[in-house]
């Protein structure tokens, strides 16, 4: 074969091989993804396929749910993420961790997109209970069990029993064991709840996260200035402020802060400080 | 000894010459690559990653080792004519078994060892890279878990060994030896999963249970040696565990060899 035939035949194919990959690309983007039928294969029969793998297997399950969970910030649609995406999600985590279940990162994971944003606590809680169980010393896990309990479930007798545990374990925050007996008394609730979101977001390594956190704990604090503006009222005029502008027009704060997530505060008939925003700090108080 | 040393020595080198070798040791090192860029995509657990990476590595190029090299090893003498000039010196069947399977853990002990430096050596440029991402890591486990590979894969050699006494060509000693390593692999996860199927929510019949029971016996264990979760964790393994799964691997190794050189012994040859 002639050098400039070779040469044609080479620049032909190169082409061809650019334009076929290309093109075969994009069509497979509009292939249909079947909703919900993504089935992720059970952690015991995970477990016998990988062979002496688990470890490996593991670390594919959690990178991949990782992958796809940071994927849907590029989505434009409302909500960012399905339902069964969730469901897909949990599922994912739930092998990772049959196969390692002393891998900590897909608990980490789970806890921090399955509550706030699926609110999908119980069974975060239980992806989490499987970790606390394995990793008898990490403290992080049964904290996160007790938030879970605390914040999302009203359920402050476990949470304190979940803390208390954490606290026994080595490297937690002082916070914690006092927090343990704090959460007995029901009118702190805005205040543990600063007290575990500090926690948290110091422990957040992701920047999207940590920001949301940070808003969270901006906007618990403000509402926590207001609480303790309205017992000041009470104090000093035996009844309750007939409006929440009256904490400004009496003197005792000078001014009402703005919601961080853009709502208006309120004060509900038995005093309590409401916002229209509510639905974003306690979305799961919000649907019970 | 010398009766042995001999043999094991023209097996290992034979087996250091052959080219699949190359092939394995380019798989290893481009394995052992990717665990540099993979593990630091982990969140905060890069240190398991990167020992899983490492570890996974020297057990599957171990593997590829035992299947590709470990069984053309002996069945080249077959294919040869070779085994002729080998029995015709002064050298028993049996010790022709035992001498070449010295040759092949040979093999198997140096590789691992060669692999082991170098998964050694992405682990700590891991480690060099993201020090406070190596929460609960210890060498010692992470040795150990080398140890048991190449003591499982030395298991598998016997079993390959075994097969290929009374089979007629490499290609299904090659079958059986991996069919040995599937349910050997995964004996304790079935036996679990047959003894609570409502894990995975399926039911087992009565029959199923009674074959599971029989493999278990019959077949060499090799989940006990698999220590990697333990390593990637630095998660306590008992001395109790350690010398009893050894004296097991010990104890089938050596059962297994008495079974080839048995059969080997009255084998005829074409």
């Amino acid at each position: 074969m002639r050098t400039g035939t070779a040469a044609f035949l080479f620049c032909v194919l190169i082409a061809v091989h650019l334009l076929t990959l290309e093109e075969a690309e994009q069509a497979r983007k509009t292939l249909p993804t079947g909703d919900g039928g993504t089935y992720v294969i059970p952690g015991p029969i995970a477990k016998i396929l990988a062979l002496e793998f688990d470890g490996l297997a593991s670390d594919w399950y959690f990178l991949r749910a990782l992958v796809f969970e940071g994927g849907t910030y590029e989505r434009k649609e409302k909500p960012r993420v399905k339902s069964w995406e969730w469901k897909w999600f949990y599922d994912m985590l739930d092998s990772a961790t049959a196969l390692d279940p002393y891998f900590q990162d897909p608990y980490l994971l789970g806890n921090s997109h399955l509550t706030w944003e699926a609110h999908m606590i119980r069974e975060t809680n239980s992806l989490l209970e499987k970790g606390n169980q394995h990793r008898d010393w990490d403290w992080l896990l049964p904290f996160y069990i007790g938030f879970n309990n605390f914040y999302f479930l009203h359920d402050n007798e476990r949470a304190a029993e979940y803390l208390a545990e954490a606290s026994k374990r080595p490297g937690p925050s002082e916070q914690l064991a006092s927090l343990a007996s704090r959460l007995a008394y029901k009118e702190k609730k805005t205040e543990n709840a600063i007290i575990f979101l500090e926690v948290i977001a110091k422990k957040t390594e992701d920047e999207k996260l940590k920001k949301e956190f940070e808003t969270r704990l901006k906007a618990l604090k403000i509402r926590l200035l207001l609480e303790r503006a309205v017992v000041s009222y009470k104090q000093k005029y035996h009844a309750l402020p007939p409006k929440l502008r009256s904490l400004v027009t009496k003197g005792i704060i000078t001014e009402i802060p703005a919601d961080p997530y853009g709502g208006y505060f309120s004060l509900d008939t038995l005093g309590e400080i409401m916002s229209t925003s509510d639905d974003k700090l306690l979305p799961q108080q919000k649907r019970q | 000894m010398t009766v042995y040393w001999p043999l094991a020595l023209l097996t290992f080198k034979e087996g250091i010459r052959n080219r699949a070798l190359y092939g394995i040791s380019l798989i290893a090192f481009l394995f052992l690559g990717a665990n540099v860029l993979i593990s630091g995509s982990a969140m905060r657990e890069i240190g398991k990653v990167a020992v899983d990476m490492a570890l996974s590595t020297i057990s599957f190029t171990g593997l590829l080792l035992v299947l590709f090299i470990g069984i053309n090893l002996m069945a080249k003498d077959l294919d040869k004519r070779t085994i002729y000039m080998v029995l015709s010196r002064p050298i028993s069947r049996p010790q022709y078994i035992v001498g070449k399977f010295f040759g092949m853990a040979l093999l198997i002990v140096v590789t691992i060892a060669v692999l082991s430096v170098f998964g050694m050596l992405s682990i700590i440029i891991e480690k060099w890279a993201y020090p406070d991402y190596f929460p609960r890591f210890f060498w010692g486990p992470i040795f150990l878990a080398v140890l048991f590979a190449a003591l499982s894969l030395i298991l598998l050699s016997a079993v390959s060994f075994f097969f290929a006494s009374f089979s007629s060509s490499s290609f299904l000693t090659l079958i059986l030896t991996i069919m040995a390593y599937i349910i050997g692999q995964s004996l304790s996860d079935v036996k679990a999963l047959v003894e609570a199927p409502q894990t995975a929510g399926i039911t087992v019949s009565p029959v199923t249970h009674i074959i599971v029971q029989a493999a278990y016996y019959l077949f060499p264990n090799l989940s006990l040696f698999d220590l990697k979760i333990q390593a990637a964790h630095g998660l306590a393994v008992s001395p109790s565990y350690v010398g009893w799964t050894a004296l097991y691997g010990l104890a089938y190794t050596c059962l297994m060899l008495f079974f080839a050189a048995l059969i080997f012994r009255k084998k005829e040859f074409p």
